[in-house]
């Protein structure tokens, strides 16, 4: 078939080959140094742990938002208004990153909403530096990937049989009951996928990083451009994007791991 | 419930997370002055005004649309017969093929793009803009195939073994029976792929050369050096058709449609 002739030529091949030349040399065979490398330099390793740390806080606090955003969804009784919702939570998705993250600059910019807030109110005297910190690339993440956790969430629930909760609250369970026996783990399919998308999209986004981090909160994705383009580390470029490649990959399987584990049960 | 205030208020806050900057920058494209500011100070258009004639934002636009274009309809000619193979007949290998197909959803456009760099641009197999269309084309795909393929699941075998049974070429019950019943997918299909290639950056960011340059990075290398209100009114602008291109799919597709 074309398309598989079309995928395996112009995308599999040079994804292979890129990868091969990482850890092959040509007179010295197999080689993992440049990956001990990337670990041992103090930049590279900082960057790796805030990546993957700062990629985790946004998933949890994506989920401790997104879930009761997403039982309120699920319990508009009008038609209408809750289609409007969905509208509401795809159309962010659609939307340009760059237009999304760069709406970020007008909040916490020099003039932004923040600081003319803060200056009004006299809580501050001065403008304060609110951009190019940790804080500004996990409220961009945030922004980014709240709507696909809140509709993995929403389509769990949709799942989620109406009675089943009448039926526990009848039969006794309270408040807390009736949310850890009944709904976490009858929606933890669509918490595992919505926390798999947010994840691993925060741990690849190159455009959050890039505008509201700059080069004082590097991350992977920022740090790879960096190699490539700047300083044309080629080797170095290819070593990070396959530790974000793997480290994707190691998150897809274990999220499938749990599903095929769920269904079991 | 008692609680359902706070499942309320916790859906605000979502809502605001998500929806609140797009306000902001909505009224900061207004601003007089040459900083970005909120609240603005005044009101102008001159802006957009602006941004819409400053060639460098035009050129860019044509090459994404056209990118788009062109990435979307081959995704879809590539894409339709292998949902229909994989839907309709089993055989050995299709788990495989499935994987394959969904591939370039699973790898970071980052790391596609930089592959693609290496083994076309650099060992100039392809121009810039040729390996540009074949990463988006790339991406897209795995789009394409799932869209259409949910509308061919939801359509019953029995109607093509009907045609095929009343004498009809396989080929051309696929053109006359098949292909006008999934015409939703398809759509939503094709609508899920222009957009995606539009505001793709991770591939084009690394396939991008001189005269090469898709919107979403001429936005981005336009900012590092201007701190002025005209990339404001882009997004503006894009915020504002991308609302009306889902609200468009909504009415005519059903926004279950799109993801």
């Amino acid at each position: 078939m074309p398309c598989l002739a079309f995928l395996i030529a112009f995308f599999m091949v040079p994804l292979f080959v890129t990868f091969f030349e990482s850890v092959y040399q040509t007179g010295k065979g197999w080689v993992v140094y440049r990956y001990l490398d990337f670990f041992r330099q103090k930049l590279s390793r900082t960057v790796y742990v805030r990546s993957v740390l700062m990629s985790l806080s946004v998933t949890i606090v994506a989920l401790l938002i997104g879930y009761p955003a997403a039982m309120a969804v699920i319990s508009v009784r009008s038609d209408s208004l809750k289609s409007l919702l969905m509208t509401l939570l795809v159309f962010p998705i659609m939307t340009n990153p760059v237009a999304r993250t760069f709406s970020w600059l007008a909040v916490l910019g020099r003039e932004g909403l923040i600081n003319n807030l803060l200056l009004s109110l006299r809580i501050i005297d001065s403008p304060v530096r609110l951009l190019y910190t940790r804080g500004a690339v996990f409220v961009g993440l945030l922004q980014l990937f709240l709507p696909l956790m809140v509709i993995s969430l929403v389509s769990a629930l949709e799942n989620l049989p109406k009675d089943v909760p009448l039926a526990a609250r009848s039969l006794g369970a309270n408040s807390f009951k009736l949310f850890t026996k009944i709904y976490l783990p009858l929606t933890s399919e669509g918490i595992v996928t919505g926390s798999t998308l947010v994840f691993t999209g925060c741990i690849t986004a190159y455009v959050t990083p890039a505008v509201l981090g700059g080069s004082r909160v590097l991350m992977l994705s920022t740090l790879l451009y960096q190699k490539a383009s700047v300083t044309l580390d080629w080797t170095m470029a290819t070593v990070i994007a396959v530790i974000m490649f793997l480290s994707t990959l190691a998150v897809n399987i274990l999220s499938r791991a749990f599903s095929t584990l769920g269904v079991r049960k | 419930m008692k609680h359902s205030r706070w499942l309320g208020v916790a859906l605000i806050v979502a809502l605001s997370i998500m929806l609140g900057p797009f306000l902001i920058i909505f009224f900061a494209s207004f601003e007089p002055t040459s900083t970005l500011r909120f609240p603005p100070t005044g009101f102008t258009l001159f802006w957009f005004r602006k941004v819409l004639s400053m060639s460098m934002f035009q050129k860019s636009l044509v090459l994404s649309l056209r990118i788009a274009l062109v990435a979307s309809l081959l995704s879809l000619l590539l894409g339709i017969p292998v949902a229909y193979a994989t839907s309709r007949y089993s055989f050995k290998g299709k788990r495989l093929i499935e994987l394959i197909v969904t591939s370039p959803a699973i790898v970071p456009g980052m790391v596609a793009g930089l592959a693609l760099l290496r083994f076309f641009v650099l060992m100039r197999v392809f121009s810039v803009e040729t390996t540009l269309l074949i990463g988006h084309t790339a991406i897209v795909l795995p789009y394409a195939v799932r869209s259409v393929l949910s509308s061919l699941t939801n359509l019953p075998v029995s109607i093509e073994e009907a045609a095929n049974s009343l004498g009809s070429h396989p080929v051309r019950t696929f053109f006359l029976i098949v292909l006008p019943n999934i015409k939703v997918g398809v759509i939503s299909a094709f609508i899920m792929c222009f957009i995606t290639s539009f505001n793709n950056v991770p591939i084009s960011l690394f396939l991008s050369g001189p005269g090469v340059n898709t919107l979403p990075i001429v936005m981005m290398t336009y900012m590092e050096y201007y701190y002025n209100p005209s990339i404001a009114a882009l997004s503006t602008l894009l915020i504002g058709l991308t609302l009306a291109i889902v609200l468009l799919a909504q009415k005519l597709l059903g926004v279950s449609k799109l993801v």
